[in-house]
């Protein structure tokens, strides 16, 4: 465990470092700016252009930070043969993966709760200029719509720590991670496309391809279950159901990329 | 006893589709005692790096055994008894030598007494402790050759491993460097290391193995290429005939082919006797020489006969 987390350390060390962050932490300044900017132009719907607008800076930051930064962590190790120094000590190589792990979800929760400090003020401020338009904002949904901004990336950053054990370079895990993140976001709608009658109807879907994304959907990682964007703006209650269901995908999904990843990167070889 | 032992590795890289197959250890044996420097040699592509990448465990031979202490290699315990430094380290650029020397020794379960003297200790004999808290992306390259040897040596291994460790040294790093390894051959550590710069390899090691082609086609013990010649001259000599050669090594000295002559190894004391010798003989005296034979010569000498 020492090995696991003093590996998690120098991780995010190496990251929260990294100059990449000011470049993101910018574009997320810009991103509020404009939202208190244009805020007034949206009439009545300030409340919930506002909530959509800070959950979309903290989801783009929080890409930019795994796809940017997040992969080079762990692929610049095996690109840079870094990983040769790092095994040589006693780590197992489950211990390895598990220690990036942590190290990358760290540096990414840390960079995304100072985000967070500031998206909060972003929607303080609004919320006291326009107390009108904000019927129904709940600061707790709020908050619960950004902790489940912060599970998506967890995830996401499994998936990094998987495709850096399967590949050989940082370029293809960040093709693999991107399209896995995209499809992922995306499967859960064309499921739920292929269930209605309008696509019965449709002659170009076969059987075959339905099963395909049957399957597909399972693999990969669903992030539509952490999106509570549209009950944050809205004010809606989320069940604690539904929060414990995503909760628990999220983790299940996270244990499986790892002990996967684990399992590959043990009978990798490092030439 | 032996501390590592390598018997008929065979490691085959298998680059892609369409590729053709590399051989990169082939049959390979030998054995590396306690307490001895073990030096291996070769040109480029010998198969050298691949051995030891094997030994650490990152890659896995496709037959034969390797055994530390007469058992199998496996992870941990094993690594603790290693100190690694590879070609050219790359270290992690936002780090301080200091976090990074940390990490080594809480992976390596020292306490923080322990790894903060221990850093202090290696960082003081590899000039690095001005160095200690600046990243090491300012680093030149030879210090980050020698932030690398205090990684590999701050846990205090017995057994140390060590790839081109004078790789991209200036003379004064490389004088640090073999102070350091001569120090720890003092205190009994097994060393294991590759090099290209045959001189170091001479002075350091008490057995060199050489390797073409992924075997290991030679093995000098250091008096092969170091004879009793210390306090002696060197004379090339013209070609001479057999009976002059036995005069000569009746008056002391010793002779071996060089080349379309002769190299005549005499102690200091019979010099003036057997020149005079050579001089009434009137054998032709080419030059002075300064080593009787050179760990190059050996080298060039064995590559020639496996190539042929």
């Amino acid at each position: 465990m020492k090995s696991v987390l003093a590996l998690a350390t120098i991780t995010f060390k190496e990251g929260i470092r990294n100059r990449s962050l000011f470049g993101i932490a910018l574009l997320s300044l810009f991103l509020f700016g404009l939202n208190i900017s244009v805020a007034g132009f949206f009439m009545r719907d300030i409340g919930k252009v506002t909530v959509d607008m800070n959950l979309s800076a903290l989801t783009l930051a929080g890409l930019l930070l795994v796809f940017f930064v997040g992969i080079n962590l762990i692929a610049k190790d095996i690109d840079r043969k870094t990983i040769h120094l790092v095994l040589s000590k006693p780590i197992s190589r489950a211990q390895y993966i598990c220690g990036k792990y942590l190290g990358i979800q760290f540096f990414v929760t840390i960079s995304l709760l100072l985000l967070l400090l500031l998206s909060c003020l972003t929607v303080g401020l609004l919320f006291k200029l326009y107390p009108a338009y904000f019927i129904g904002f709940s600061w707790l949904i709020f908050f619960e719509a950004c902790l489940f901004v912060l599970i998506k990336f967890w995830v996401l950053t499994a998936v990094v720590v998987f495709f850096s054990s399967v590949t050989t370079s940082s370029l293809i895990t960040l093709i693999f991670s991107l399209g896995s993140y995209i499809a992922g976001v995306t499967i859960e709608e064309v499921v739920f496309y292929l269930k209605t009658e309008l696509a019965a109807q449709e002659k170009i879907i076969s059987e075959s391809l339905r099963t395909f994304i049957d399957v597909v959907s399972y693999v990969l990682p669903n992030f539509s279950v952490f999106d509570f964007t549209l009950e944050a703006a809205h004010g809606l209650v989320v069940t604690s159901d539904r929060l414990l269901l995503s909760l628990g995908y999220a983790i299940v999904y996270i244990v499986i990329m790892l002990s996967a990843a684990a399992y590959i990167f043990s009978r990798r070889e490092f030439h | 006893m032996t501390d590592i032992t390598l018997s008929s590795v065979k490691k085959i890289y298998k680059p892609g589709l369409f590729k053709k197959n590399v051989q990169a250890v082939n049959d390979l044996s030998f054995a590396i005692r306690k307490g001895e420097v073990f030096g291996l040699i070769g040109p480029n592509g010998a198969g050298k790096s691949t051995t030891i990448r094997m030994i650490l465990g990152l890659i896995r031979p496709d037959s034969g055994r390797i055994l530390f202490r007469g058992k199998p290699f496996r992870e941990s315990p094993i690594l603790q008894e290693i100190g690694y430094l590879p070609e050219n380290p790359y270290l992690y650029d936002h780090l301080t030598l200091l976090e990074l020397l940390n990490f080594c020794g809480q992976s390596s379960s020292l306490d923080s007494k322990r790894i903060k003297m221990r850093g202090q200790e290696l960082m003081l004999k590899l000039n690095l402790l001005e160095a200690q808290k600046r990243p090491l992306r300012t680093f030149s390259k030879g210090m980050l050759q020698r932030a690398g040897i205090c990684f590999a040596l701050l846990h205090d291994p017995s057994v140390v491993i060590l790839d081109e460790p004078m790789s991209g040294l200036d003379p004064i790093g490389r004088k640090m460097v073999f102070d350091l390894v001569m120090e720890l051959k003092d205190q009994g550590k097994t060393i294991f290391f590759c090099s290209h710069i045959l001189n170091d390899v001479e002075r350091l090691c008490d057995r060199i193995g050489l390797m073409h082609k992924g075997r290991l086609i030679k093995e000098f013990a250091r008096e092969d290429f170091l004879p009793n010649t210390v306090n002696s001259v060197f004379l090339h000599t013209a070609k001479i005939s057999q009976s002059q050669l036995d005069k000569v090594q009746v008056l002391g000295g010793t002779a071996r082919n060089e080349g379309e002559g002769h190299l005549l190894a005499i102690p200091d004391e019979k010099y003036f006797q057997v020149n005079r010798y050579l001089e009434e003989s009137g054998v032709d005296i080419l030059g002075c020489r300064s080593e009787w034979l050179s760990l190059e010569d050996l080298f060039m000498q064995a590559v020639k006969e496996q190539n042929q």
